[in-house]
């Protein structure tokens, strides 16, 4: 322990701040961020792959789905990450590809985010048979593998990317539910709950604007972290066949060009490479915000 | 006593759960668009009107709803998960037979996941600001970034066609098969490769979680007292620290095993290995629905199992759960 | 008769975060005679742990010994290759933590934490240890000794856990026993049958006790001699009954005045004016060369002011106090 007795109680009543201040938390956790290099270096790869999916594709006005060249070409200065074996650019892949993977990987992570707040926030606020309700549900999702149970969702409704959106929004919410309602159970028993109870609030009021902006600092790293396993998801299943074949997204290329892996490695690898980039960069900002948001979980200097 | 009890309330639960799995199943067939009965079939099994009218007397198809799901509950009580018309025999067989391959895969994955992703994490712990714990943490960051599939397929270049000194397909040599004590030395060799990649995700894991665990052990008070009554470093680190380092690593991974076989799914994928994976895969490819349905209730099967057996295994370890707190 | 243990002038420094060396310690100088009992005195924060770790060599990581000379039996330990420190550990030295609770391994039976001492000290084989754990458990008046031994450290009350605890620092039939605030986790009714036992297990085995502790009541009964720190200095020292008596320096009077004096057959008075000190102990890195007292201190005056720390001077043969007014607040 490098903790001197004198600074261990600097922390501990934070939690007890209620809503009205939760603007100025933000900003220290904000400033905190900011001191992590690494959190720092992924919110910077991030901001650049968000820059070339948004903006790339009119820089670059290829369709991705255009049969530009031979197939199997190698990359060279036509085509700098080579065609695929269809002859399309991989290039124009990567680019208009990463929007598809992007928007799928952030609205497939706020339906779990949702779904996981309603059912968290429902389960922990009411107790009682309300949360052994939630609780159950919560449970039976947790024994179906995630992937797997979106695999055979995805199979049944049909390869469209609202479908696989929806799929993956749909199986993955249960780490988030299970921590919201944990921190709702710890924060609905605090003083300042207790006040606003007595004060009137309705039970909506209470946990729309006291408890949930309370209960947020917790969620939020693994809110992030759910955008990650999104992408992973749309990769897994378009790897597996079950992409949407008239939008081109990275998991696509490597689902269609996985059986030519050794004609043209680089149809291959450069996907993967870009689902991987994306993946870090978010969990390395979720890091950055884990370490800055709660206090207790820094590394020591 | 009481945890004889508490196992049984447990089972009861798990079976519980599953026949909502099943009845999830059963929803599903009915809410996908299409004909019922052309889910039964599997659209590629290219059903003829003899078969369609079989099935519509099997599963009762004019009857009510409630009906048709008390017939599909009989029916899978006694075993019976459908007949898959793309592999021509019945689900279960095919199943069971698929099995095996799948639970040497995970189990082999999961075991060097275990041991090397503590073994990293506790290595890193004794230094938590020195190189090699900053070189673990950056290397169990990418593992889990990256896309297990892809991993896969990049190993299956580098050995397959850059060095190839491992097989990268199947299970077993088809050119020569081998018997005996040979055969299940091939069986190593091709499992080396899959498993490994299906234990990279898992590795960066456990490594975190064994580091962040080592390094508050380390602190810990108890590690001190052992300091304190002069027992050497091994000792103290190996008994006294690593056994409180372990317990939430075993936990964590006992509840992970359905994340476990959903990346065996992409990596037999990658491989060809002759698993449940592969069946999915397989059945995607021909919408094969019953097999499809059947795999995702022996995963839920097989979660439920693992968890209860990660909380027996929880019990036996920890004293403060087994013997009840006062 | 010759010190068991003998410190002089050791210095404890701490790295803070941009490297540089922190003094917690400073030219702290103490013997403790054989089967004789130190009490360690001051607020938290002044050292005493750290004091108490040092002669351990279990000093938290950041922590360094600077300078200055730890001798046990004559064997200088500061200098000692680990594994001989190792082997003076839990035998010849040994140490009862503050918490009880978690100072004892969650996971293992009492039994085996204790025999753990007997077996890697001694060599005591697995029969032999638990006999002999046994014995310990009885000597340190834990009832049902047979059935205690194969128990887990939560089955227990705080009060047995301190028992097992320091059964298992005599289980090395240790020269010096460290107690580091042994009762402060502790019900009040508990303590005083900690520090009973305490005092019966010295008289009965021998073993020197250095005590940290803020009860000064405790010191009054157990200590032979006591040492009081202020922000890492020593700042007076003597024999207990002296210091108790007549306290010279303003800091530990401010300290005795904070306790209740309760006396039988007389009915307590409705308001009793407890003392108190104003302020705080300075933190790490605040302390100058001056008297570390000086910002709290109510008889300062500037002379204090105008120098640094005073040394630590003999006022009587058992006594010695570092303050510049020594002479003048003798009355």
């Amino acid at each position: 322990m490098t903790v001197i007795e004198s600074t261990s109680q600097v922390s501990a009543p934070q939690t007890d701040l209620p809503a009205r201040t939760a603007a100025s938390p933000g900003r220290l956790a904000l400033r905190q961020f900011t001191k992590s290099p690494s959190g720092v270096a992924g919110a910077c790869m991030l901001i650049l792959i968000i820059l070339v999916a948004v903006a790339g594709p009119s820089l670059y006005p290829v369709d991705p789905l255009d049969l530009v060249g031979a197939p199997f070409m190698p990359p060279d200065a036509d085509a700098w990450f080579g065609t695929d074996y269809l002859g399309r650019d991989v290039l124009a892949g990567l680019i208009h590809g990463g929007r598809a993977t992007l928007a799928v990987g952030a609205v497939a992570a706020l339906i779990t985010i949702v779904i996981g707040l309603v059912i968290g926030a429902v389960g922990g606020f009411f107790g009682g048979a309300i949360d052994a309700t939630m609780v159950k549900i919560t449970e039976f999702f947790q024994i179906l593998p995630p992937l797997l149970f979106a695999m055979v969702l995805v199979t049944l409704f049909g390869p469209k990317l609202t479908t696989i959106t929806l799929a993956i929004g749909g199986v993955s919410w249960t780490s988030v539910a299970r921590l919201t309602r944990a921190e709702f159970m710890r924060l609905r028993d605090l003083d300042f709950v207790k006040a606003s109870r007595a004060a009137g609030a309705s039970n909506v009021n209470l946990i729309l604007r006291v408890l949930l902006p309370n209960a947020l600092p917790a969620v939020i790293v693994s809110a992030t972290l759910a955008i990650g396993v999104a992408i992973l998801f749309e990769g897994g299943l378009s790897f597996l066949g079950l992409g949407d074949p008239n939008v081109m997204s990275w998991g696509l290329m490597l689902g269609q060009n996985r059986n030519y892996i050794l004609d043209a490695w680089w149809a291959v690898m450069f996907p993967g490479a870009a689902i991987f980039l994306a993946v870090l960069a978010i969990s390395l900002v979720g890091d950055g915000l884990n370490d800055a948001i709660n206090p207790r979980l820094r590394r020591r200097s | 006593m009481a945890f004889a009890t508490h196992l049984a309330r447990q089972i009861i639960n798990a079976v519980a759960l599953l026949i909502a799995v099943l009845v999830l199943n059963f929803c599903l067939i009915h809410l996908a668009p299409g004909d019922p009965v052309q889910v039964i079939a599997g659209e590629m099994g290219g059903a003829s009107a003899e078969v369609v009218a079989a099935l519509r007397a099997k599963y009762g198809l004019d009857q009510s709803l409630l009906q048709q799901l008390s017939i599909y509950l009989a029916n899978v009580a006694v075993g019976d998960f459908g007949y898959s018309y793309y592999f021509n025999q019945p689900v279960l067989g095919l199943i069971l037979q698929r099995l095996p391959a799948t639970l040497y895969l995970t189990l082999c994955a999961l075991s060097a996941a275990l041991a090397i992703g503590t073994l990293l994490g506790v290595v890193s712990a004794r230094r938590p600001n020195g190189a090699f714990s900053h070189a673990v943490t950056v290397v169990s960051l990418a593992g889990y970034a990256a896309p297990i599939f892809w991993t896969g397929l990049m190993l299956l270049l580098l050995f397959g066609s850059v060095w190839p000194i491992l097989p990268v397909v199947g299970m077993t040599d088809v050119v020569n098969p081998k018997h005996g004590f040979a055969y299940a030395l091939d069986v190593g060799r091709h499992l080396v490769l899959p498993s490994l990649t299906l234990a990279l995700v898992f590795i960066a894991q456990y490594s975190r979680l064994a580091r962040v665990n080592m390094i508050e052990a380390l602190s810990a008070d108890y590690v001190r007292t052992a300091r304190a009554k002069g027992l050497p470093e091994w000792l103290v680190v190996g008994k006294h620290a690593l056994r409180n380092t372990l317990i939430p690593i075993v936990t964590v991974a006992g509840h992970q095993f359905g994340n476990l076989f959903a990346g065996a799914v992409l990596v037999e994928t990658v491989f060809s290995w002759p698993g449940m994976g592969r069946l999915v895969f397989d059945s995607i490819l021909r919408r094969d629905y019953p097999t499809l349905m059947a795999v995702l209730f022996f995963s839920a099967l097989m979660v439920m199992t693992a968890n209860i057996l990660t909380d027996v295994v929880y019990r036996l370890v920890d004293p403060r759960i087994r013997t009840g707190r006062r | 008769m010759s010190a068991l243990l003998e410190v002089d002038d050791l210095n404890v420094s701490m790295r803070n975060g941009s490297g540089r060396l922190v003094p917690v310690i400073e030219h702290l100088s103490f013997t403790v005679a054989p089967g004789q009992t130190l009490a360690l005195v001051g607020e938290s924060g002044c050292g005493k742990s750290m004091t108490a770790l040092a002669l351990m060599r279990l000093l938290p990581e950041d922590f360094v010994i600077t300078s200055g000379r730890i001798v046990l039996e004559g064997r200088d330990v500061l200098a000692l290759p680990p594994k001989e420190m190792r082997s003076l550990r839990g035998s010849a030295m040994s140490m009862i933590f503050q918490e009880p609770m978690t100072a004892l391994n969650p996971l293992f039976t009492v039994g085996d934490q204790i025999g753990e001492v007997l077996r890697w000290h001694q060599g005591l084989d697995r029969a032999a240890a638990r006999s002999r754990v046994i014995e310990l458990l009885r000597a340190v008046q834990i009832p049902a000794a047979e059935q205690r031994i194969d128990a887990y450290p939560h089955q227990l009350s705080g009060g047995m856990r301190q028992r097992v605890m320091i059964a298992m620092a005599l289980a090395g039939r240790p020269k010096l026993l460290i107690a580091d605030e042994p009762t402060t986790a502790l019900d009040v009714t508990v303590q005083a049958q900690i520090f009973d036992l305490l005092a019966e297990l010295q008289r009965s085995t021998g073993t020197a006790i250095l005590l940290i502790t803020h009860d000064l009541g405790a010191v009054a009964e157990l200590a032979d001699e006591m040492l009081v720190l202020y922000a890492g200095r020593c700042i007076e020292a003597g024999a207990s009954d002296t210091i108790v008596t007549a306290p010279r320096h303003p800091y530990t009077r401010g300290l005795l005045n904070c306790v209740p004096h309760l006396a039988i057959g007389e009915p307590p008075k409705p308001w009793v004016d407890l003392g108190e000190i104003p302020g705080m102990v300075p933190p790490l890195g605040a302390r100058g060369a001056d008297c570390a007292f000086l910002a709290r201190c109510a008889q300062a005056c500037d002379v204090c002011r105008a120098k640094p720390q005073p040394a630590l001077e003999s006022i009587a043969p058992d006594h010695a106090v570092s303050c510049w007014r020594k002479t003048e607040l003798a009355a």
